[in-house]
């Protein structure tokens, strides 16, 4: 659909479009109530919850009072929906100051000041300094005379340097009074996100202009959101309005990510759903089994002859609700705060901070801490992730000869430097090359000192070590370029620049010398890009090698090169260019074309190398997250052996002979395949062999892979513990994510740039470093840190903490529900069957909101393990990522310590108060403080450490429960009234309470203990060998060994297979991974294992691998 | 160690200073991390072991000290034979509801061993459900409390108005079901006085039952439950009724009946006139009588003592296990020799 904007024309098009009002929100003050219940109510859950408060508004069969469910319903979705109408709020109020900022625009030819949701389609908006741009504008006229203007872009893409924009050519030198009176009509596409790209023409009226076409491109426009900068004024047509915005395209609602614990809490409320279905099932009809043969004849209970229609449905619905209490609904508020809270806690932490640029990690998503803990895969891009981003120029080879080899710095290399001074012809070509071919903007401070302002690193780099070398890029003044060599100023017009595309992979500039009036073409890319385009008979097989020999040393290499243009090819090639540039449909492409018709016959004059320094701790922190299972792919864009340097000394593959590296290549379907085959081979011979294996795949050979053997490759990935992927788009990235994430790995991808993003909102977790590319990546994440090596801290204490922290809040949750619901099943037994509740609706709302949620909620402090031994032991991360500590058979384990304390309650209270103090309030207060007394030991005895905090929570939780209940006691209408004393007078009470506290923890203790000291997780020793303040291990030992790989990447011995020992040195080729992974599955070790989830297999599995 | 590491470890000393809120957020604070040592739990157990079992005791001897004498008279104040038979069944439901027969029966019971007053007398119903749902939920205490609160009768069903649709005072299943047996006991043809004051809890009398609501329209209609209720008492002196009205959590239950207020020397005779007039016969409940003494647990209640031996027992038989197993198979704590991954491979 395309737009034709009418430039300043008040009467057309007005109404076509939407008007500047910004808006995000997501609601109104009409629709928020059915909105947001109609949101709230699309979780099973909280229909499931509304469906039993539903039930129990019917008196016949509700056990108890109907606000029993309703209170806490009702509080949890108004708190749910009271954060959702404070978002929205805030969002409002940020609208409305966006909406009510003033800006100035031609009114009748008039400048009028107008709020800026004012702003229609077709309107002249003026800008002045530092202004925000308030809709999408194309360029009409600035300032500057070259027309030129500055913004600062960093609220859209996130990054911080200055970009230039330059008015349309149509509307060079139009006087700043007829700017007013401007007409013209500009023909451009419909609203889309891409901030990259703008795709328009656009015509002026006369006087000002014959009727020409002229083209537009994101150049010419002033995105909405950006600023002005260093410009005194500019003015622009507004195009895109309100959110039809680039900006407001962009936004969108990610998909909300559901986290492993949380797959795993759904299965396991699925699994408590079905046994409620049961119980209810089999309770309904002995209940109505028992009605028609016993109850019948109680006399007293005058069940009438003949029922309603839907007596036999009675029983079974009043045990639904009695049973309802099984599935926790405090559950979903005790997960959101926690979850809250771990988030705050990755945001408070000061160990995170990125002590340079004084920036805290950020967990903009809060409610997947947890999986933190359980990642199997990073992958993780390369370029200002594991390294700086900060571009060193360190090495050139001029015309064959080698600078900065010897000292490892060409800047101070003396031969380079007298090459320079004395003026070598070769050398000086090259620094100009570096120096001009670039959009990098020089800004002079007022003390004269001259910075740069660069979109890319590699750009600033060379034109800082041309500066160096004497050759100062000193001002660039529309399109008059000067350069300050040995004190000559030398002065190049640019007449074109052939932009940097990621296909094209080199950027070319067309200058012509001002003083001789020659034009030239000065090329720069990578070397695939650039030595194919050298003219016949160079010798380009040194720069091959060269770059070669560069990128084995982990630097980037750029070719560089000239021609000189005769001026005939020149301007026909410029009309080319000029017409490519443009067409609205497949402008990109045709570009492309033309500019590959100039870049030709070129020669080539050298190769630079940049250093890119790995940031501080990365090969540490790879060692150390490696030790703790997870596996590492590096996906990047770089050229491939640079990548596998970077690899190499940052730990990622070990060097040979340990390590092994297994290419996977080819530039045909039949390469490729008989390549993947062959990797395959060698992968599942290597298996069984403590070797460090990798496999790298470009690009090229990856898109076919991912194409037609998908299979093959998926297997290989499943093997492989470590790949490099080089050359690679963003959205190979992303596929490799998605391709993890369909073997059910637990995926986090960590990036830093533009190119990263896909792959960070495709990954089950996404990491962004709010690094020098800006913080694209970062906003896009759900985590953001400063630095690489935090990452380690993050997923060891953070996403090990919350991992832990949930697995136990949530199996608790379940357990005190089913604690008390047990009961009541229990006592349907003696009350024949008819659905008799227990507790009275106080309680059990009580019990759930109060007395058993403060407890629990205060193990968001618990510490397994210190900080410091998880640190020194990263193998022990092995138990969240297998998912050891919440899954059916811990949950089993709580189930049955539910059923085994429901019945110490319960036998215990019945028989201690029988006969004559069988007296049903009594009865019922004595065991709901038996299970209040028993939960708080339970959450003691689970609790590692005890701050003030958990002692205040677990202890006062046990007095204000008695305190609660003496209020309510006191209340004459009350049920209770008096119960509560009269009880606690009683030594009989006190007596039955220690017992149910003996019979019920003794039990319990005595098989922890037993389990803790002889069949000890690995977990347990550590916190014996922390506890008892012992020497910690062989620290020096662990320490030392962080680079050799070998030791500490053996496998946990539970996940070891017996045959290991004899299969390491067995004949290759004899086994495939199918036999092995069965042969595995089948030993004594892995029955244990076999139950739960298939990541423990894919783990032991993965430890095989090394 | 990386620069990384060095400036975690300076950022972590400059920590420790810091205030405790700061520690919170740093999730710093100080905290007590006990473990399961094996002299803590061997000491744990036998502390439990050594305490439990002298309370056990206590409580068993306090038991024993109640003397407690039980009659069960519903088979033997009957005159039809023990059968099962579907004959004897429906002729005990045909004496018990017929309304003319004279239902009085005596029954002698010698005192085993001297009482001290007060003596609690208690009626046991065994098999009777107070709490099925239908039961215990059919009373509205807003009119038993509020003499203007006649007409709310809700719940009450089917027991809530008479046939003239007047409220019934006090209305439902539970007072409708009221237990009317009656027991007059004498020793040595001295008529031996139970008092039948203070048998209710008190905060019911002042709180839960209105002084000044009478029982209106009570057991007016064909299908009589229980004991009728004099009118012209407030429901809040209908001791019994209060009694009746607390129900019971087990369907095995005794309610208070009355005390004896004095002393009963051993192997005194004691004759009681029961009028056996409550059906249990039809649900094969069975009826008893209670006379019992109490201490500081209450009435006789062995279950706990036992329990509590059996566990403290228990606690000695685990510790002495623990202990056994400690010293035969000594396993040191946190030896990193069990780390796995410290394990030599080849040893495996």
């Amino acid at each position: 659909m395309k737009r034709y904007v009418y430039i300043n024309d008040d009467n057309l098009a007005q109404d076509l479009y939407c008007d500047n009002r910004i808006s995000n929100r997501k609601y109104t003050i009409w629709n928020f109530l059915p909105k947001n219940l109609w949101e709230q109510f699309s979780r099973f859950m909280n229909q499931y919850f509304l469906l039993i408060a539903c039930l129990q508004l019917w008196s016949l069969i509700t056990p108890v009072n109907p606000a029993s469910t309703w209170g806490p319903l009702i509080f949890i979705f108004a708190v749910s929906a009271i954060k959702e109408a404070w978002d929205d709020y805030n969002r409002y109020l940020s609208d409305k100051k966006a909406n009510e900022k003033e800006v100035w625009i031609v009114r009748q030819g008039i400048r009028k000041l107008i709020q800026a949701q004012d702003v229609r389609v077709g309107n002249i908006v003026w800008l002045r300094e530092n202004d925000e741009v308030p809709c999408d504008l194309v360029l009409l006229g600035t300032a500057d005379p070259q027309g030129i203007c500055y913004v600062e872009t960093a609220a859209l893409d996130g990054e911080t340097d200055l970009k230039t924009r330059v008015i349309p050519s149509a509307c060079m030198g139009i006087d700043i009074e007829l700017l007013h009176k401007i007409k013209g009509v500009i023909e451009c596409p419909g609203p889309d996100k891409d901030i990259r790209r703008l795709d328009a023409n656009m015509r002026l009226f006369p006087p000002f202009l014959d009727n020409d076409m002229f083209p537009l491109t994101i150049k010419n426009t002033l995105l909405q959101s950006c600023y002005l900068r260093n410009t005194e004024w500019a003015c622009g047509v507004a195009v895109y309005t309100g959110n039809e915005t680039k900006l407001g395209m962009c936004r969108g609602v990610p998909e909300p990510k559901l986290t492993a614990v949380d797959a795993m809490i759904d299965k396991l409320t699925g699994a408590i759903f079905v046994f409620q279905i049961v119980v209810v099932i089999v309770l309904g009809i002995a209940g109505n089994v028992w009605k028609d043969t016993e109850a019948r004849k109680l006399w007293y209970v005058r069940y009438p002859k003949q029922g309603p229609w839907y007596e036999l449905l009675i029983i079974p619905l009043r045990f639904e609700l009695l049973c309802s209490i099984m599935i926790p609904i405090s559950i979903k508020v005790s997960l959101d705060l926690v979850k809250g809270l771990y988030a705050k806690f990755i945001d408070w932490d000061d160990h995170m901070v990125d002590l340079e640029t004084k920036t805290r990690s950020n967990a903009a998503n809060t409610a997947i801490s947890e999986d933190l803990g359980q990642v199997e895969y990073i992958l993780t891009d390369k370029t200002g992730t594991l390294t700086e981003n900060k571009m060193i120029f360190k090495r050139c080879c001029i015309s064959g000869r080698f600078y900065g080899n010897e000292n490892g710095d060409a800047l101070t290399d003396t031969e380079l430097l007298n090459a320079v001074s004395s003026g070598s012809a070769d050398v000086i070509r090259f620094l100009k090359v570096m120096a001009i071919c670039n959009t990098v903007i020089p800004v002079r401070s007022k003390s004269g000192a001259i910075s740069y302002k660069a979109q890319s690193q590699d750009e600033e780099a060379l034109v800082r070590a041309a500066a160096r070398l004497h050759m100062v890029l000193a001002n660039k003044n529309g399109n008059i370029l000067e350069i300050n060599l040995n004190a000559s100023l030398l002065q190049y017009e640019v007449l074109d620049i052939l932009e940097f595309t990621s296909e094209r992979k080199r950027m070319s500039v067309v200058v012509k010398d001002c003083q001789s009036g020659k034009i030239f073409l000065l090329s720069k890319g990578a070397d695939e890009a650039i030595l194919p385009h050298s003219h016949a008979g160079q010798e380009i097989r040194t720069y091959a090698e060269t770059v070669e020999q560069y990128a084995q040393l982990g630097l980037r290499t750029l070719c560089l090169a000239w021609r000189e243009l005769d001026d005939d090819e020149y301007q026909e090639w410029a009309l080319m260019f000029k017409d490519a540039n443009s067409t609205l449909i497949d402008r990109e492409w045709r570009v492309a074309e033309a500019c590959q018709r100039l870049e030709h016959d070129l020669e080539i004059l050298g190769v630079a190398a940049i250093e890119d320094r790995l940031q501080d701790g990365v090969p540490e922190t790879i060692a150390t997250l490696r030790k703790a299972g997870i596996n590492f792919w590096m996906l990047t864009g770089d050229k491939q052996n640079t990548a596998i340097q970077i690899a190499l000394s940052c730990n990622f593959v070990s060097p040979e002979p340990k390590g092994q590296l297994l290419m996977v290549d080819g530039k045909t379907e039949d390469e490729v395949c008989r390549s993947l085959e062959r990797v395959l081979l060698t992968m599942r011979i290597t298996n069984t062999e403590p070797k460090d294996v990798a496999f790298v795949v470009d690009g090229w050979a990856l898109e076919i892979a991912l194409k037609h053997y998908r299979k093959a490759f998926t297997e290989l990935a499943i093997l492989s513990r470590t790949a490099i992927c080089c050359r690679v788009t963003p959205s190979q990235k992303a596929q490799l994510v998605e391709l993890l994430k369909t073997c059910d790995y637990r995926t986090l991808a960590i990036g830093d740039g533009g190119n990263d993003v896909r792959m960070i909102q495709q990954a089950d977790i996404g990491v962004g470093i709010s690094g020098r590319e800006g913080l694209q990546a970062a906003r896009a994440a759900d985590y953001s840190i400063g630095k690489f090596r935090f990452l380690k801290r993050l997923i060891l204490v953070h996403g090990r903490y919350s991992y832990n922290r949930t697995a136990f809040l949530s199996q608790y949750s379940f357990y005190k529900s089913l604690l008390i619901c047990f009961i009541q099943i229990f006592f349907s037994f003696i009350s024949g069957v008819s659905g008799t509740s227990l507790f009275n609706s106080v309680s059990l709302m009580a019990y759930n909101v109060f007395y058993t949620s403060v407890p629990v909620l205060v193990s968001v402090l618990d510490k397994d393990l210190s900080e410091r031994t998880v640190m020194q032991h990263p193998q022990i991360l092995f138990y969240c990522q297998a998912g050891r500590l919440l899954n059916p058979s811990t949950f089993a384990g709580w189930f049955g310590r539910s059923l085994f304390h429901a019945i110490v309650v319960f036998a215990i209270t019945i028989h201690s108060y029988a006969l004559e103090k069988s007296e049903m309030e009594e009865v019922s207060m004595v065991a709901l403080s038996g299970c209040i007394w028993l939960q708080a030991f339970v959450v003691a005895l689970e609790t590692n450490s005890f701050t003030v905090l958990q002692h205040l929570a677990i202890w006062g939780n046990l007095v204000g429960f008695y305190a609660i209940n003496w209020i309510v006691s006191a209340i004459p209408s009350s049920g209770m009234y008096t119960i509560m004393f009269r009880l606690c007078k009683q030594p009989l009470y006190w007596i039955t309470m220690i017992l149910i506290v003996a019979a019920g923890m003794g039990p319990v203790l005595a098989l922890k203990y037993f389990r803790y000291t002889y069949r000890s997780s690995k977990i347990n020793i550590l916190q014996q060998a922390e506890r008892l303040g012992g020497p910690i291990l062989s620290l020096g030992n662990i320490e030392s060994q962080t680079r050799t790989l070998e030791k500490d990447l053996s496998p946990l011995s539970i996940s070891l297979p017996k045959n290991r020992n004899s299969s390491v040195y067995e004949p290759l080729l004899t086994e495939s991974p199918n036999s092995t992974r069965r042969s595995l599955g089948a030993g004594a070790p892995f029955d244990f294992f076999q139950s739960q989830s298939r990541l423990s297999t894919n783990y032991s599995r993965n430890c095989k691998d090394n | 160690m990386s620069s990384g590491d060095a400036a975690l470890q300076s950022s972590s000393s400059k920590a420790s200073k810091k205030p405790t809120y700061s520690r919170f957020t740093q999730q710093e604070l100080p905290a007590c991390k006990p473990i399961l040592t094996p002299e803590l739990i061997m000491a744990a157990f036998i502390f439990l072991g050594i305490t439990f079992i002298p309370i056990g005791l206590s409580h068993l001897s306090a038991s024993d000290h109640v003397v407690e004498l039980i009659d069960r008279y519903d088979e033997d104040c009957i005159p039809v034979d023990n059968s099962n038979s579907e004959a004897a069944y429906n002729k005990r439901i045909g004496y018990i509801q017929d309304v003319k027969t004279d239902k009085t029966c005596t029954r002698t019971l010698i005192v085993p061993k001297k009482m001290k007053h007060p003596i609690f007398v208690y009626y046991q119903l065994d098999d009777f459900y107070q709490n099925h749902r239908r039961y215990v939920k059919s009373r509205n205490d807003e009119q038993y409390r509020n003499p203007a609160a006649d007409h709310k009768t809700a719940h009450c069903e089917p027991e809530s108005m008479n046939n003239d649709n007047q409220p019934i005072v006090p209305c439902g299943l539970i007072a409708w079901s009221l237990f009317n047996d009656t027991y007059s006991f004498s020793v040595n043809g001295n008529s031996l006085p139970i008092n039948k004051k203070g048998i209710a809890w008190e905060s019911d009398k002042t709180h839960k039952f209105g002084s000044k609501v009478y029982p209106k329209n009570f057991q007016s209609r064909s299908l009589i439950g229980g004991a009728k209720l004099n009118e012209s008492i407030p429901l809040n002196q209908q001791e019994d009724l209060l009694v009746w009205m607390r129900t019971a959590a087990l369907p095995n239950f005794r309610k208070l009946y009355g005390r004896i207020e004095t002393d009963l020397e051993a192997n005194e005779m004691i004759k009681v006139v029961i009028n056996n007039n409550y059906n249990t016969y039809t649900f094969k409940g069975k009826k008893k009588l209670v006379i019992s003494t109490t201490t500081w647990i209450g009435g006789k209640n062995d279950f706990l003592g036992k329990v509590y031996i059996t566990v403290g027992g228990i606690c000695l038989f685990i510790a002495v296990a623990f202990i056994s197993v400690y010293l035969i198979r000594p396993r040191p704590l946190g030896d990193p020799a069990y780390l796995s991954w410290n394990l030599d491979p080849a040893s495996n």
